[in-house]
């Protein structure tokens, strides 16, 4: 790329070169050619005398060198008047002309010179070898020629070392990508010592490279976390059944191994569906069955249906404001759930859990505050992730499986919305925001729910 | 009370027939959808339990079809908890649907909410010495009011009206509180502890027992049922 440019430019600018010198060359040839016109010119213009003819001719003769370089010619009717060498030379038009003849190109200025005296009107030509202009046009062509080629040469070398060296750093940064690899994932691309449009996009690299790790790490650890979930109670369910079934036993006994089993078949059961419930957020399943849900209305079912767990934490719930959304009213029903019983659940001295609902530029934001925390930033972003817990001592606390907020989260995403946790003046406030509006058609409502029969009456 | 069960797996099958006859309906099984729509459409079932899943007709082609002859209950069972398979389910006519995994005491309690058994018509009930009116809204033991809340007189009713069967936690928030997804809290357990401390907490013979893994009982068993 870098030749073809340079061979472009450089023979451009040779071929001006050239032409440029050669019509300099072809001027400066003229003017000589008119310099002797002059000398001539003054010598014939006041020669009218034919006596004096021949001594005129005799100088023209002396100025003719040997070689015909220079040649003259005086055309006239009369005779007298006459100096003509060389026949060749009447062929040549009035003013400048080339002509060839001997084998040669001769360069010719022609000037008619008016009648003096006796002496008619006569044709003064005056012809010059163009061999030494030629001559000297071929060097400076084959000059500009070899300059070209060198001038090519060199900057073609000089551009193909210059882009090694500016692209030594990239070749540097290939070598050092074509190392990443999922085994190492701490390695990062060098950001010192780069040129500076390099170092920009390097640091976008890492940050693009931090969190691929964060989201590889997580992944890892997440996949420990569902086998280590998982393999307890199977675990449990297998040791429990082969020590029952390794000797005869008592039907209460067998019976109390059911039991057992059943409960941890319930705990699989549960995790196992939130699993593929959130594997399906994942694929980013959307929520369908849409109705028109009260944000207010549906807290207060939920908070119906926790009652019993507030009082038993000597809690009480405030909700304040309302907005409305478009929603799968039990699974909505489910994340609001899960965020008042995490609320229960982990708040700290706390007397009041309040439920927030406001309006945001046509979103719905709904927050669950409580005493608690502080809760530090990087455990913060964490709260929503698979199993994650605060703390890992209440691993195995009351059928808490750690998917509580995670599934808060699927929930909110199946819905086009987003979740967020903060800590704010001794407060944890976890909740989500949802694209406000009510569903095309239908009323706000309470969400019903399919009836098996009504209770009661 | 006949039904007719379309499934092709042979440990579901297997189990579905136990514990079914044992609670007294007669059974039928196929193990395809081609079968299964002829069975359906030629003799009197009360209900109908179709697989999504099925190899040739799929379930919801067999209740297309069969719905174009006859009205019989059908519940769907589906494996793919997606929302569309479930509305696909219920536009082709299911009356319900019950996702794989599913208990047999929620496939019970949605067979004999179909079939309008053991709808107790009743407005009393007596289990022991313990008497509810349902009309009054009055729960009585050995001749002494109790003081229950609406949502503890509610629970004592869904358990009242299954008197003798196990009543699952699924079935009691979705009766009690119309809350029709699984929740991990232990909101039931709470409030069988309570309402258990207002209707046995004095008495020697208990009437609400835990059925561990399974759910919970109201009873009154000879033997004195001490737990």
């Amino acid at each position: 790329m870098f030749a073809i440019a340079t061979t472009l430019v450089s023979v451009l600018a040779g071929v001006a070169i050239f032409g440029f010198q050669s019509l300099e060359l072809r001027r400066h040839q003229a003017e000589e050619l008119n310099a002797r016109m002059e000398i001539i010119d003054a010598m014939i213009r006041h020669a009218g005398d034919p006596k004096r003819w021949p001594m005129l001719g005799d100088k023209l003769e002396s100025f003719t060198p040997a070689n015909g370089s220079i040649r003259y010619r005086v055309d006239c009717p009369d005779a007298r008047f006459r100096f003509a060498p060389d026949d060749a030379l009447a062929r040549a038009r009035d003013g400048i002309d080339l002509i060839h003849f001997d084998g040669k190109r001769y360069m010719t200025l022609t000037r008619r010179v008016p009648p003096y005296l006796e002496r008619p009107e006569v044709r003064l030509v005056i012809a010059a070898d163009t061999a030494p202009f030629d001559a000297s046009r071929r060097v400076l062509g084959v000059g500009v020629l070899a300059v070209s080629l060198v001038t090519i040469a060199l900057v073609s070398l000089l551009g193909w070392w210059v882009a090694r060296k500016g692209l030594a750093p990239v070749d540097r940064l290939s070598q050092r990508a074509r190392a990443l690899n999922p085994d190492d994932l701490s390695l990062r691309m060098p950001t010192k010592g780069l040129p500076a449009e390099l170092e920009g996009l390097m640091a976008a690299f890492n940050g693009a490279l931090d969190r691929l790790q964060d989201a590889y790490e997580r992944l890892a650890s997440f996949n420990a976390d569902v086998a280590h979930e998982l393999r307890t109670p199977l675990g449990n369910l297998i040791g429990q059944t082969q020590v029952a079934l390794s000797r005869p036993r008592e039907a209460d006994e067998l019976e109390e191994v059911l039991h057992s089993n059943l409960e941890e078949l319930d705990r699989l059961r549960c995790i196992i569906n939130d699993m593929l419930f959130m594997a399906r957020a994942d694929q980013g399943a959307l929520a369908a069955n849409l109705e028109t849900v009260s944000l207010a209305g549906l807290t207060h079912k939920t908070a119906d249906f926790l009652d019993v767990l507030f009082e038993d934490a000597g809690v009480t719930l405030e909700v304040s404001g309302d907005g409305v959304v478009a929603a799968d009213a039990s699974l909505l029903g489910r994340a609001v759930t899960n965020l008042l019983d995490n609320a229960i659940r982990h708040g700290v001295d706390c007397k009041t859990v309040r439920v927030t609902i406001e309006p945001q530029d046509g979103k719905v934001c709904l927050g669950v505050r409580n005493r608690g925390g502080p809760i530090p930033e990087a455990h913060l972003a964490r709260l929503f992730d698979r199993f994650y817990r605060l703390d890992r001592a209440r691993e195995h606390s009351h059928d808490v499986h750690g998917l509580g907020l995670a599934v808060v989260k699927a929930i909110v995403t199946m819905h086009g919305g987003t979740v967020f946790a903060r800590c704010e003046k001794g407060e944890v406030l976890i909740g989500f925001v949802l694209p406000g509006g009510a569903v095309a058609t239908g009323e706000p409502h309470e969400p019903s729910a399919r009836r098996i029969e009504p209770v009661g009456a | 009370m006949k039904i007719l069960i379309v499934e092709d797996e042979p440990k579901t099958v297997a189990y579905l027939r136990k514990g079914l006859t044992e609670q007294g309906y007669s059974v039928d099984f196929v193990g395809d959808g081609e079968d299964g729509l002829h069975l359906a459409q030629t003799l009197d079932y009360d209900a109908i339990v179709l697989d999504g899943m099925l190899p040739g007709l799929d379930g919801v082609a067999v209740l297309e079809r069969l719905r174009q002859t006859r009205q019989t209950p059908v519940i769907m069972l589906t494996a793919r908890d997606s929302v569309d398979d479930r509305l696909r389910g219920l536009g082709a006519g299911a009356d319900d649907y019950l996702v794989k995994p599913f208990s047999f005491l929620e496939l019970l309690a949605r067979l004999q909410a179909i079939t309008r058994r053991g709808r107790g018509e009743a407005t009393t009930i007596t289990v022991g010495d313990l008497h509810l009116d349902l009309l009054a809204r009055r729960a009585t033991r050995a001749g002494r009011r109790l003081n229950l809340t609406a949502k503890e007189f509610a629970l004592l009713a869904v358990l009242g009206r299954r008197q003798s069967q196990i009543v699952s936690k699924t079935i009691i928030t979705e009766l009690v509180w119309d809350i029709n997804f699984d929740t991990n809290t232990n909101v039931v357990e709470v409030a069988i502890k309570r309402l258990r401390a207002k209707i046995d907490g004095m008495f020697e013979t208990k009437l609400l027992h835990t059925v561990r893994g399974m759910g919970y009982v109201l009873e009154h068993r000879p033997d004195g049922g001490v737990e």
